[in-house]
């Protein structure tokens, strides 16, 4: 805030005139009984009285529940009668039950492979669609259409792909491969939902890739040309390197959105209970809480993947250093 | 329908396949605010209500009746009315109001229920009904929240299995006093349906709106293509494997399966084929696990092996198949009478017969759904006419006559019902050996863990016998049960 002024160019008169001006309201007293602030700790004010609906609404809105669901996660709740205060009874018994202990290894297998997929996966077709063509807009246009659609149409016509008599089915069969039953399928359910997602999330990533690689000049690839790069060194070491910074920020949000994975599994799986096979964190919260009438155990397993969250966001950005590229 | 729901939560995909509703069920399970940001739903949801409002009409007989109920309503007339007008529908004296009702269903419900809700408005002119008609997970997301902020729906609508859950939680009006203020008869309903509303102080909580029970449907066209007598009331459970051999056939690349069921809930089959095995689910006292036992087990692995053994049925495929009867690809259907309407869309020639009996006799499941007042109601009497009404000879003629489920009251039921269409009478007469489907506090932890267990090891998959598995997952049932 206080550096909002530094942004401007000193000279600029407006500025100049509109700094030193005490703000309606504030008393002189007030400047004079804090000197050393100066005219900013009126700005700051300002800043403050226009960020207010913002604040207050985070404040009340996001915080106040996250810190109440903290509270309710140490009682036995089910919303309806009182809440019974049980310590830390809802963790232990989440760390020893099975259900919740499947939610969380299938969660972690469905980020561990959709992230690098999602994210390699982009930049490739980033890189094809990132061509001077004719109707390359219309490529492009094509390749975006998964993230106009909703992702439910989008569930849905997987489903009927993924059905016996579907088109992976379908082609499989022409390969002379017995049909495989894909999302009903232990063990194929989850990598089904996975490919669907990745497919799904693709777009996204790519308009970011793309963007970032529309932003790199023109005269490094000039640059390392004339030193005799050919087509995987100019990617290596001019395409990789400054686009980091696109994938940094990729990374993150796929990372933090793989870990709230849950319509996908909401749809896909068997509606209303998925399974085993693929439950998910966010999945057994939601059970948990509006089915099964333990806000408690809920709440409790909304704290650890918070802390999940949280540690592996924090685990992400320390290593920004040693790897991400700023131009 | 709305009851069918209830249960069919599995079965609900088998529908994205089926010609006049692409994928509305579908949709309506998702996520409030997914389904609301998505243009496509509302295309989808618009191309489905269209569809469906053509239902009703495609039930034959529908109409006359229907009219005729709908037109004898305003006049306080029927064979139950009693010298007490307050006994029956029609004697609300006090200011008008508007009440909310809340239901779960998809868009036909929405019709029917509508319809249901327009002769209560010509019964009760001084009775607004604000109806609101929500997909399963939706309704309890939205109840429960409604509940928890004190500002529930007057009345909703109550699925048997749940009904402890919010009964316990003090959630209920106690409609006892009511019903002796007024004269209400409870006789006059279905038993069954009258007990899965009465708690465990022997007070009413609620009053069954419909039931549903399990039977046999067959398809006329292919037993006669195959020269084969129709299913009836005595065959049993060797009887079944022996026809649905004999019709499952392979013919250019195409299979014609002898039998079809869900498996994803117990209610579509197999806690009737538990019963039938002399097994139950769980005791009386709702503390005790059953399902482990040597007989439960094997009215379960009865299931398994029309899967593996016999071959007579498709392994299910969640999110896959259909439902095969209807699609014509199998001779029979073990399932419920809400799939009635759907069946008749179908343009199937289908009959009725009951369940083939087990080792222990006859068996089969009812559920009924009830409508319950909310206890923080402002508007007690309204809300009772409307619950009292809909129990009632005018109201329940209309839900025969819409088939999705069964009426509740035994007159309708018996008159209007049994003989409007042919296996109406079957699916009437099951009630007299029917088992309530369980219903106690926590039923959806326990039965969520159960049916897990038994899809992923025993239907979808032949990985364990439905002994083994039933073992395995005791140990986590028995705790569930006793909350």
């Amino acid at each position: 805030m206080a550096s909002s002024s530094d942004l401007t160019s000193p000279g600029s008169p407006a500025r100049q005139e509109a700094t030193p001006r005490p703000p309606p309201g504030r008393t002189p007293a007030a400047g004079s009984v804090r000197p050393r602030r100066g005219p900013r700790a009126g700005e700051e004010r300002w800043a403050l009285l226009f960020l207010a609906p913002t604040l207050i609404g985070l404040a009340v809105l996001s915080a106040g529940p996250i810190l109440a669901t903290l509270g309710i996660s140490l009682t036995s709740w089910d919303m309806l009668t009182a809440p019974k205060f049980v310590a830390l009874e809802n963790y232990t018994n989440l760390l020893s039950d099975d259900r919740f202990l499947k939610a969380l290894r299938n969660t972690f297998f469905y980020t561990a492979v959709s992230v690098p997929l999602g994210l390699g996966l982009a930049l490739a077709l980033a890189m094809i669609v990132n061509q001077r063509i004719r109707g390359i807009a219309w490529i492009r246009t094509m390749y975006f259409l998964p993230l106009v659609t909703s992702s439910t149409a989008i569930a849905i016509v997987w489903l009927w792909m993924y059905s016996p008599t579907g088109l992976f089915n379908t082609a499989l069969s022409i390969v002379g491969i017995s049909p495989l039953r894909w999302v009903a399928d232990p063990t194929l359910a989850m990598p089904s939902i996975i490919a669907m997602s990745t497919w799904q999330g693709l777009p996204a990533n790519v308009i970011i890739f793309l963007a970032g690689l529309q932003g790199i000049p023109t005269e490094y690839y000039d640059a390392v040309s004339v030193d005799g790069a050919g087509r995987w060194a100019r990617f290596r070491f001019v395409t990789l390197p400054l686009l980091t910074p696109s994938i940094f920020f990729t990374g993150i949000l796929a990372l933090i959105g793989a870990f709230q994975v849950f319509d996908q599994v909401y749809v896909m799986a068997n509606p209303g209970k998925p399974g085993d096979p693929t439950i998910t964190l966010v999945y057994f919260i939601y059970e948990s809480g509006f089915r099964n009438f333990h806000m408690g155990v809920a709440s409790a397993a909304a704290w650890i993947l918070f802390l999940i969250v949280a540690v592996f966001t924090l685990i992400y950005f320390r290593t920004q250093n040693r790897w991400v590229h700023y131009q | 329908m709305a009851a069918s729901l209830a249960r069919r939560r599995g079965p609900q995909l088998d529908r994205l396949t089926k010609k006049e509703d692409p994928g509305m069920l579908r949709i309506s399970r998702m996520p409030r605010a997914l389904a609301l940001a998505s243009i496509a739903t509302i295309f989808l949801a618009g191309c489905s209500s269209t569809a469906s409002t053509a239902t009703p009409a495609q039930t034959p007989a529908a109409t006359p009746t229907q009219t005729s109920a709908v037109a004898s309503g305003s006049a306080p007339a029927g064979p139950s009315q009693t010298a007490n007008p307050a006994a029956t529908c029609g004697g609300y004296s006090g200011p008008e109001t508007t009440i909310s009702y809340a239901t779960f269903g998809d868009s036909t419900e929405l019709t029917n229920q509508q319809k249901i809700v327009d002769a209560f408005q010509s019964l009760e002119p001084k009775i607004k009904v604000k109806l609101s008609v929500s997909d399963w997970d939706t309704y309890w997301d939205k109840l429960q929240t409604a509940l928890a902020g004190g500002n529930a729906p007057d009345v909703f609508v109550m699925d048997g299995p749940l009904f402890p859950d919010y009964q316990t939680r003090d959630q209920l009006l106690d409609l006892t006093p009511l019903i002796a203020r007024d004269g209400f008869d409870t006789g006059q309903l279905a038993d069954l349906g009258v007990k899965d509303f009465t708690a465990s102080d022997g007070h009413l909580y609620g009053l069954p709106r419909d039931l549903s029970t399990i039977a046999l449907y067959y398809n006329k066209t292919m037993f006669d293509a195959a020269g084969i007598p129709y299913p009836d009331g005595t065959w049993n459970w060797d009887k079944l494997v022996e026809v649905a051999k004999k019709l499952t056939t392979t013919s250019g690349g195409t299979t014609q399966w002898g039998f079809y069921t869900e498996t994803t809930d117990m209610e579509n089959y197999w806690s009737s084929l538990v019963w039938q095995a002399g097994g139950d689910i769980v005791g009386p006292d709702k503390k005790t696990l059953l399902v482990d036992s040597d007989k439960a087990a094997a009215g379960i692995q009865f299931l398994q092996d029309l899967i593996y053994k016999d071959k007579v049925m498709a392994q299910p495929t969640p999110g896959g198949s259909g439902d095969l009867f209807e699609n014509g690809q199998a001779a029979m259907e073990a399932n419920g009478s809400w799939l009635v309407p759907t069946h008749v869309a179908a343009g199937i020639k289908f009959g009725v017969a009951p369940l083939p009996s087990g080792p222990a006799g006859r068996a089969t499941s009812v559920n009924p759904s009830g409508v319950v007042v909310y206890k923080g109601t402002k508007y007690t009497d309204a809300a009772w006419e409307f619950v009292k009404c809909y129990t009632g000879p005018q109201m329940q003629t209309i839900v025969a006559n819409l088939k999705a489920s069964m009426p509740v009251n035994k007159q309708i039921l018996t008159n209007v019902y049994a003989t409007s269409f042919d296996g109406g009478a079957t699916f009437a007469d099951a009630l007299t050996y029917a088992h309530l489907k369980p219903s106690f506090r926590g039923y959806n932890e326990f039965n969520t863990a159960l049916q897990n267990e038994l899809d992923s090891k025993v239907f979808n998959d032949k990985g364990l016998t439905a002994k083994a598995a039933l073992d395995e997952v005791a140990p986590k049932l028995g705790p569930l049960l006793g909350q």
